[in-house]
């Protein structure tokens, strides 16, 4: 066969610049450590002064140290109050990362997320309706699924607004962006609205656990919840990987990323049905936590670029300790009482993002 | 080979493309033109499997519309007119996004670095670095040529010709790099691959298709080579413009011809 390339006419030096892939992957590295470091310190830091570090002392080295009264005390906070919340706060920090992450990458946006565009807004009629319902006119589906009743109705809220969503925004392949925002406010709108008339029939007791929820808050983490969240949202995190590729070539629209092979209605679906049941399942048990599916997102691209091979697990990595630490301050800021997560990710979120869209004015185009 | 028939497509319940017959051959430059607004870039959306089409379009003997995506990237990759990207991906970042189909087909020796080699051929070497919104419209077109050689690198591969898809390929280019963008389709025809451009330049086809369609109101108003389609009458037909070809411009009138390129 004739010379597959002019290659000897070719220069090509030595350096491979533009590959930030090695940047990436020590990025990444140091993600890791910084999750180790957020979460020791939310074990150790709390209303009460149980030490994590003893607790986890004595089950290594299989000493005791101290009295055993205090020992049982510590254990129990260490074990059963602040390791569940821990592991709740990962998971849904992880998850809120992520999915913004993929949602601007599905969108081909860099403002899509979850909270934004009423995603999370349908997640939580969805919760509200079983909160309020589910022991009257939805009682056959709270006895029926358990305790994944919750979950599973937030995912629902979440996937009809999402299709509701693509289906306006989207025509012949292009997603008006302006449409996107509109039509997410709306979807909020209609779905806050339709929160509000439940909120309304609630009972007292009903309303203080939604005010609560409703501000987002890792509080009453138990291992049951983790039971019924987990492995949902496990399962939406471990597809999202296989997603990376054919997110950055969508970002070459959807007509190129078809001629580069990509199947495009698959990938957009299996994005929005992971979205939708990562989404669901955090805001069931958390509620609305605002600004982590867009700032870690935006600040990971800032320093390792867009590719979602990297992007992905650093934003897991990012948002899991971001939420960790936010949720350190909601619990000590006004110790002994707490203060919704929700409200720590908003202040310190929402002007970190505005000083991100004022710098990058040029670069991200709306 | 690609053989399409009878080829319509309808946008919108109107009539965008009307029962065209194309081929494409190993080989050949086949240069679709035709004024704005005829049906040219339909007509290429129709092929590359984008659009909906009525009648048949065979790629290597396979049926379009019965092949995945993936099947179809391995045989054809598509420039399309420009490209605005949502991220801030450097230039080489967009190349390699080229071999996402992982079958460029290269050479083991070659198969490294090969976004630098596609830069360099379409004249960006040392841009690699470089954020692809900061670029120029013509760069830009360069680059996404780039990312396009590296997805069908070599122009055969397991025995079967691929394709190059160029939708106005030069039309933000200076003459130097529509020069070089049309020796590097040309090339790529030699060494066994089909082309299929869309152009807009009369001399750049004459000098550079092998054979032409011509393309007025969604329908084929002529095919074959150069010499054969670029008349006067057809010009004046198709374009509805009065020009004569081949004649020289009174006085002394500078005109350059991309024909007149030295070396």
């Amino acid at each position: 066969m004739v010379d597959q390339s002019i290659a000897g006419t070719v220069k090509v030096t030595g350096v491979s610049e533009g590959d930030r892939s090695a940047r990436a992957r020590a990025v990444i590295l140091l993600l890791c450590l910084g999750l180790a470091i957020a979460v020791l310190l939310s074990l150790t830091a709390g209303a009460s002064d149980a030490s994590a570090v003893n607790v986890i002392r004595d089950w290594l080295l299989g000493t005791v140290s101290g009295d055993a009264a205090r020992n049982a005390r510590d254990e129990l906070i260490v074990y059963d109050i602040r390791l569940p919340r821990v592991i709740l706060g990962m998971l849904v920090g992880a998850a809120l990362a992520v999915c913004g992450a993929v949602m601007q990458g599905l969108f081909r946006n860099p403002l899509a997320d979850p909270g934004l565009i009423g995603v999370s807004a349908g997640s939580s009629l969805g919760a509200v309706a079983i909160i309020v319902l589910g022991g009257t006119i939805l009682a056959p589906v709270t006895a029926l699924l358990g305790t994944l009743a919750l979950p599973l109705a937030a995912f629902f809220g979440g996937l009809a607004t999402t299709l509701v969503l693509y289906q306006v925004a989207t025509r012949r392949g292009q997603t008006s962006v302006a449409t996107m925002l509109l039509a997410g406010i709306a979807l909020a709108a209609l779905a806050m609205a339709l929160t509000g008339i439940l909120i309304f029939m609630a009972d007292d007791g009903q309303l203080r656990d939604l005010t609560f929820w409703s501000l987002g808050s890792l509080g009453g983490a138990t291992w049951a919840k983790i039971a019924s969240v987990g492995p949902i949202i496990v399962l939406a995190l471990a597809a999202m990987p296989f997603l990376a590729r054919g997110l950055n070539a969508l970002a070459l629209g959807e007509a190129t990323a078809g001629h580069l092979g990509i199947p495009v209605q698959r990938l957009k679906y299996t994005a929005i049905v992971g979205v939708s049941a990562a989404v669901g399942a955090s805001v069931a048990v958390s509620g609305g936590i605002g600004f982590v599916g867009i700032v870690v997102p935006h600040l990971l691209r800032l320093l390792i670029g867009p590719d979602n091979r990297y992007l992905l697990p650093a934003s897991a990595l990012l948002g899991a300790s971001l939420l960790l630490l936010a949720d350190a301050v909601a619990r000590t800021i006004v110790a002994p009482a707490e203060l919704p997560i929700g409200i720590v990710t908003a202040i310190a979120g929402a002007p970190f993002f505005l000083w991100i869209l004022l710098r990058k004015r040029g670069v991200v185009d709306l | 080979m690609i053989e399409a028939r009878d080829v319509s497509v309808d946008i919108a319940g109107k009539r965008i493309v009307a029962n065209v017959d194309f081929d494409a051959r190993p080989g050949e430059i086949a240069a679709i033109v035709g004024p704005n607004g005829s049906g040219k870039t339909t007509f290429l959306k129709a092929l590359s499997g984008e659009l909906a089409y009525a009648g048949t379009v065979i790629l290597n003997g396979g049926d379009l519309s019965a092949m995945k995506p993936v099947e179809v990237a391995v045989q054809r990759a598509v420039l399309p007119q420009a490209t605005v990207l949502s991220f801030p991906f450097t230039v080489r970042e967009v190349v390699k996004l080229g071999l996402v189909g992982g079958r460029s087909g290269a050479l083991p020796g070659e198969d490294t670095r090969l976004p630098e080699r596609a830069l360099a051929r379409v004249d960006l070497d040392g841009f690699a670095g470089r954020f692809y919104q900061e670029l120029s419209g013509g760069e830009q077109q360069r680059v996404q040529l780039a990312r396009v050689l590296c997805q069908v690198w070599a122009p055969v591969l397991d025995g079967r010709p691929r394709y190059l898809f160029l939708d106005e390929p030069v039309s933000s280019l200076d003459i130097k790099h529509q020069l070089i963008i049309m020796t590097i389709a040309r090339d790529f025809a030699r060494r066994g691959g089909g082309v299929v451009a869309i152009l807009h330049d009369l001399n750049l086809t004459a000098m550079f298709a092998d054979r032409i369609f011509v393309m007025h109101r969604g329908r084929l108003a002529a095919t074959g080579s150069p010499r054969d389609v670029l008349s006067d009458d057809l010009i004046e037909k198709v374009f509805d413009c009065r020009l004569k070809v081949g004649v020289l411009p009174a006085g002394n009138m500078p005109f350059v011809l991309p024909q007149s390129a030295v070396g």
